[in-house]
């Protein structure tokens, strides 16, 4: 896999694997065994308020649960469904656009192009708390601003409407998400041939002609890994979710990690949100397949 | 494909661009685009500077929506005192950013060495299985490590969050790493090696010090992981072993958000992760796509 062939020297035989051990062992260790116990639980009664753990054997009981009798569980699908589909167009056609505005380069573009990397250094609960901070009904600052430019959200609680409460957990996350994405594209960017793109300018071809025929489709790969790197992190979230709205108001924004969060600390259901947690992990592997199909592609390439 | 559409084009452009003759379009549009830019570099920036100017505001005046205030220290000075103790959280998350950083950037340094150096058998597969670890939500690793740590008293310690923090920063630091050691010739190597040096002494000697920039980058983007860490935390700390992140609840009091003490509180967890961010600036895309983007 890697650009530089391996060296052959027979003792290296033994090490190369030494070498890889410890770190094979940690992954195993804190990754995968604990998917395969979270599996396993997931097909048993698993309570935390009895003293051993987990007590019956359940089948597909748990799986069969979620499907059929837990409302919150289907409202919390739809919530992360919509939640992630939202925030990958958003933040991806948001990071674009300002990655097609700073790719030039100057002193303006590169010194915000520094500045971008601020609120991706920020923790995902504090731009939680930040933007409820701006949403706070008598003091909030983007809660006035709204206000001024769209008159009837003047006297709205944000956080109190269900639909405007998940416009804010949106608005949070294409904010902390925008700069990053904007940084790969601004890289992706830069790998397109710019006498490419003056040939087509030459031609006579207009901006939106160049960038649609030119840049976009050289542009595709990477576009393509940064929508599954977001959708993955978008079906994960949590820390926002919970120092912002916790789920609320009633279950409105409850995303599937919060809603495993509530059944298996609250509830004590460890069992039935492990089998939550799997039905989860299901996605999440076909995007990591094809996140993984790139990184490899990358690599037989170069 | 171009040659047929080009005529159209240039027809249809010579029409729009009457008025806009060249000069001053580019003028135009130029002006634009810097409008665009600050004004996304000011939505960029707003929530921050918003909790900046409010930890120097007074309990009266963080409610009030205002940009002029008297700033007052004072909000510093309180987190750190009973009951909100935000030095025992500052302590807790530094000594677990720290050993977690300890622990993973040694191991995966020697893995990524043998992942770029070698051919090992299943090799691919043992490196999609690292990347897709991290692709694993939170929620699905933490269940096992609940009981676990429930059953051994592992509860609320650091220990425990140190052990689990590795499943964070492990896949990071081992692809991360691969790729600067990916990026370093092979000759000064294989010159050693000829004159009798051991693998090794090789690693050693030569590998580890051309490394070492790679090494504390990716020792300061692993560092950020652990530092930000919430759901682990949430789910293993009450009291005794309560993070930064986590510490943010406090502030929730009974009478509502104390936004001066969040904002202050918000400030010291941030500023040195800024201060970090910045110093590794140029690496924390790749680290982030873990090669996939270059």
């Amino acid at each position: 896999m890697s650009h530089i062939p391996p060296m052959p020297t027979m003792r290296d035989r033994t090490l190369k694997y030494l070498l890889v051990l410890p770190a094979v062992l940690v992954v195993f260790a804190t990754a995968v065994w604990p998917l395969i116990e979270s599996l396993r639980f997931s097909f048993y009664q698993g309570r935390t308020d009895r003293g051993d753990f987990p007590q019956n054997w359940l089948g597909f009981e748990n799986y069969t649960w979620a499907f059929l009798y837990e409302p919150p569980f289907w409202n919390s699908v739809y919530v992360t469904g919509l939640y992630t589909v939202v925030t990958v167009v958003l933040t991806t056609a948001f990071a674009l656009g300002l990655a097609m505005l700073l790719a030039p380069g100057g002193k303006l573009r590169s010194g915000v192009q520094t500045l971008l990397i601020l609120p991706f250094a920020m923790s995902p609960a504090l731009i939680g708390v930040s933007f409820r901070f701006m949403f706070n009904p008598e003091f909030g600052l983007f809660d006035a601003f709204f206000g001024v430019v769209f008159p009837p959200l003047a006297d709205v609680s944000w956080l109190a409407n269900p639909d405007l409460a998940f416009a804010v957990i949106v608005m949070a996350d294409v904010w902390g998400w925008i700069p990053f994405l904007t940084l790969v594209l601004i890289g992706g960017l830069a790998s397109v041939p710019q006498d490419t793109i003056e040939a087509a300018q030459v031609d006579g071809a207009s901006g939106w002609r160049v960038f649609k025929d030119v840049t976009l489709p050289q542009l595709l790969p990477v576009l393509a890994v940064v929508i599954i790197l977001k959708a993955i992190f978008s079906l994960k979230t949590f820390d926002q979710v919970f120092m912002l709205t916790n789920g609320g108001p009633g279950t409105a924004t409850q995303t599937l990690s919060h809603y495993i969060y509530i059944t298996s600390t609250r509830y004590g259901q460890v069992g039935y949100a492990a089998s939550v947690a799997w039905l989860m992990v299901i996605p999440m592997m076909v995007l990591t397949y094809f996140y993984a199909k790139f990184v490899f592609k990358k690599d037989d390439g170069a | 494909m171009t040659d047929q559409t080009t005529p159209e084009i240039e027809l249809s452009e010579a029409q729009a661009s009457e008025f806009w003759t060249g000069k001053r379009k580019q003028r135009f549009w130029r002006s634009i685009q810097a409008i665009l830019i600050v004004l996304a570099a000011f939505v960029m920036l707003v929530p921050i500077i918003w909790i900046f100017l409010a930890s120097f505001k007074s309990h009266v005046e963080v409610y009030q929506l205002r940009l002029f205030f008297t700033p007052t220290l004072e909000n510093y000075g309180t987190v750190f005192e009973e009951p909100y103790n935000l030095g025992a959280k500052l302590y807790n998350s530094t000594i677990v950013a720290f050993v977690t950083v300890a622990f993973a950037i040694p191991i995966a340094t020697m893995a990524a060495y043998s992942f770029s150096r070698f051919r090992l058998k299943f090799e691919t597969t043992i490196l999609v299985v690292i990347l897709a670890t991290q692709f694993v939500p939170a929620v699905v690793i933490i269940l096992p490590f609940f009981i676990m740590f429930r059953d051994l008293g592992l509860l609320d310690t650091r220990i425990g969050l140190i052990m689990v923090n590795l499943a964070i920063v492990m896949p990071f630091a081992i692809w991360m790493i691969k790729g600067f050691i990916d990026g370093i010739p092979m000759d000064t190597e294989e010159a050693a090696m000829v004159d009798g040096s051991s693998r090794l002494q090789v690693i050693k000697n030569i590998v580890l010090p051309m490394a070492a920039p790679g090494l504390v980058t990716a020792s300061i983007f692993c560092f950020i992981l652990a530092w930000n860490e919430f759901l682990f935390a949430l789910f293993l700390t009450n009291r005794d072993a309560v993070t930064l992140p986590i510490g943010l609840a406090l502030f929730r009091g009974e009478e509502g958000d104390l936004w001066n003490l969040l904002s202050a509180a918000g400030i010291i967890i941030m500023a040195p992760m800024f201060v970090l961010a910045l110093a590794i600036r140029k690496y924390f895309v790749q680290g982030m796509t873990m090669g996939a983007v270059r």
